[in-house]
């Protein structure tokens, strides 16, 4: 059979080093590539990119360096102690609780709680959507009534029960506890695509070329629908930020002693600390503002590497 | 023995209706129809559109789930899918897609598009998969630069080549061409077709070619099916079905043909306009009483058409008439 191919055809083993020469010279760039110079045209986004990169290093890396249980130790002497001081950078707060070391420890956990609870969420939805869009018929039906089913359950509530059920939680405990509510979203979405992906005729080709059902799905459609997987998962990391800080600021989020952003924002529902002690809480919420907004810068480039008709990054 | 016969083959869609969703009817697209596909032929499948010719070759291919009836390769029937993989049997039978940009999977490149099928059936080793990518490449007339790039930098009628390149890749028996040239345009189409027809040349390969162009079919095929609200109307060979056409429908796709010649024009019309008047006044000569084509009815060893027996004898013998 191999004979049948050389002899219809002047391509023979001795010209194989040179023809992948010649294919790799006239190769397309790849899409980290791509991305990576879309950065380099958005001047804000690249800036974005840094801070965003920079600032989870210098949290994640920081808050190795402080001792947790001897920082929230109250001290009476630094009783909202001002901030620019040698001790206190930014302040201390009415427990004499020195702000910026909270906010580094806060930082943490927060991005930390946010990064895990996308990483795990958006994994859960994206398989979830693509098996029950691709497959269809009754595996399509019994997946969606489940989804329905969970949709239909009051998120907020279900953890603040849950939080309150559960005796001793920490970080972990409280990130799987959001994830099993925060899949549905990215599901639906990620369905709806994948309905009208696995429509297409190169799925049609890939089942005549005899590619199994799980590599079409994983191989064939998912990169397809990365951009919308990629902007997706930029969106709800912001929003999972969020998530946290808004149950730790009702106060069913970390306990007392694990600081985060959501505890010190918390302290503005004092209206003393809104109008005299100020540094208590606007360096959390001013973070949160960049972080968000940086995100959303990133998740613009990216969306604009995605498809070709938006970049502004050199031609290739 | 033939290479696939197709018998009795059904496909229906059901339709939904109502408060609890029960299926109250179905869409016939596919109604019963048989033929045989033998080695080495091209077969051509002509219909308006809405007539069930992709359908069919879906079926034939296996991408659709047949309702009932047979296909037949090498002895076994094929609709159900324990026999297909039994026989590896994609790696025989393959398909070109009418659509080139969107049967080509966007994110992969040209490389792995065509190495596909070549790794679920052949397991070469890296090497012999690229040289075997690059002898297909050469072999559709791209060059090795193709190699690393991705559809979208290609012309319509390029990627089309790809698509037959990954269709020929695993030396099939037999490829289903569903409108491989219709979204072309004219010197494209004759350049695609031409490399089509030097591959069946060249590897010895049976087409099964559906299409609603007859000047491309008249090119291409030795046998020729028409096909006409799910059945089959008429069988013939290419002299059968242009020369002498019996059923109404065939005389109508056969007038629908564009002329060029406009010394002519008045004539054609005139004789345009003869055939629908036949068909508006005769239509219940031609279709039984629910609009549905009769069976078929042999008029001659290679000749079959879908009209009562008398009908067929009587429109024979004018047509042989006519021609002597």
């Amino acid at each position: 059979m191999a004979e049948n191919f050389e002899q219809h055809s002047d391509v023979s083993a001795t010209d194989l080093a040179r023809l992948t020469q010649e294919a790799q010279a006239e190769a397309t760039p790849s899409t980290a590539k791509i991305i990576w110079s879309e950065f380099k045209a958005d001047k804000p986004a690249m800036a974005a990119l840094f801070i965003i990169v920079g600032f989870i290093l210098f949290v994640m890396i920081g808050a190795l360096f402080i001792n947790t249980p001897k920082m929230m130790e109250t001290n009476i002497m630094a009783y909202f102690n001002q901030p620019f001081t040698a001790d206190f950078w930014l302040g201390a707060d009415s427990g004499g609780r020195s702000v910026a070391k909270q906010l580094i420890v806060g930082s943490r956990n927060s991005i930390g709680i946010a990064i895990g609870l996308t990483i795990i969420s958006s994994t859960f939805g994206i398989c979830w959507g693509l098996i029950s869009g691709y497959f269809n018929g009754y595996i399509d039906w019994g997946m969606q009534r489940v989804y329905d089913f969970m949709m239909m359950l009051p998120m907020t509530m279900m953890i603040i029960v849950l939080v309150t059920i559960i005796p001793h939680y920490n970080s972990v405990t409280l990130t799987l506890i959001f994830s099993i509510f925060y899949w549905e979203g990215t599901s639906r979405l990620i369905r709806s695509r994948t309905l009208a992906e696995s429509e297409k005729d190169y799925v049609a080709a890939s089942k005549t070329s005899g590619t199994s059902n799980w590599k079409i799905i994983f191989r064939e459609i998912m990169p397809n629908i990365s951009s919308l997987i990629i902007v997706d998962c930029t969106l709800s990391f912001a929003e999972n930020i969020g998530v946290e800080t808004g149950l730790s600021y009702l106060g069913f989020g970390l306990p007392a002693q694990t600081p985060s952003l959501g505890t010190m924002i918390a302290n503005a529902n004092d209206p003393n600390n809104i109008t005299q002690y100020w540094w208590t809480w606007l360096p959390a919420a001013l973070e949160i503002i960049i972080l968000c907004l940086s995100i959303s810068y990133i998740g613009q480039v990216l969306r604009r590497a995605a498809d070709a008709s938006q970049r502004q990054g050199a031609a290739d | 023995m033939s290479l696939v016969e197709i018998k009795d083959l059904k496909v229906h869609y059901p339709i939904r209706t109502g408060f609890w969703n029960r299926i109250t009817d179905s869409v016939r697209a596919v109604d019963g129809i048989t033929f045989n596909i033998e080695a080495g032929e091209t077969y051509g499948l002509v219909g308006e559109s809405g007539s069930g010719k992709s359908t069919t070759g879906k079926s034939v291919v296996g991408l659709e789930k047949v309702t009932s009836g047979s296909i037949l390769y090498k002895g076994v029937d094929i609709t159900k899918k324990a026999n297909r993989s039994r026989l590896d049997y994609n790696r025989d039978v393959q398909m070109i897609f009418q659509d080139s940009l969107s049967s080509l999977n966007p994110r992969k490149r040209i490389e792995d598009i065509i190495a596909e099928p070549l790794r679920n059936f052949e397991h070469l080793s890296k090497d012999e998969e690229k040289l075997r990518v690059l002898q297909l490449l050469d072999i559709v007339g791209l060059d090795a630069d193709a190699l690393y790039k991705y559809p979208h930098q290609f012309s319509g009628g390029q990627r089309q080549r790809i698509g037959v390149a990954r269709a020929v890749a695993t030396n099939p028996k037999l490829i289903i061409a569903d409108e491989p040239v219709s979204a072309l345009d004219l010197s494209v189409q004759a350049q695609v077709l031409n490399f089509m027809k030097k591959i069946q040349r060249e590897f010895g390969i049976s087409y099964l070619f559906i299409s609603h162009d007859l000047g491309v079919v008249r090119h291409m095929c030795n046998n020729i099916a028409i096909m006409n609200r799910g059945r089959l109307v008429e069988i013939g060979t290419r002299d059968d079905i242009y020369n002498h056409p019996l059923h109404i429908y065939t005389k109508r796709l056969l007038a629908a043909i564009p002329e060029t010649n406009v010394n002519q024009r008045m004539a054609h019309r005139a004789s345009r306009l003869a055939v629908e008047k036949i068909y508006q006044e005769q239509q219940s000569k031609y279709y039984d009483e629910n609009g549905e084509a009769f069976p078929l009815i042999q008029v001659s060893p290679t000749h079959s058409v879908a009209l009562p027996e008398t009908i067929a004898k009587q429109l024979a013998s004018q047509e042989g008439e006519v021609q002597a």
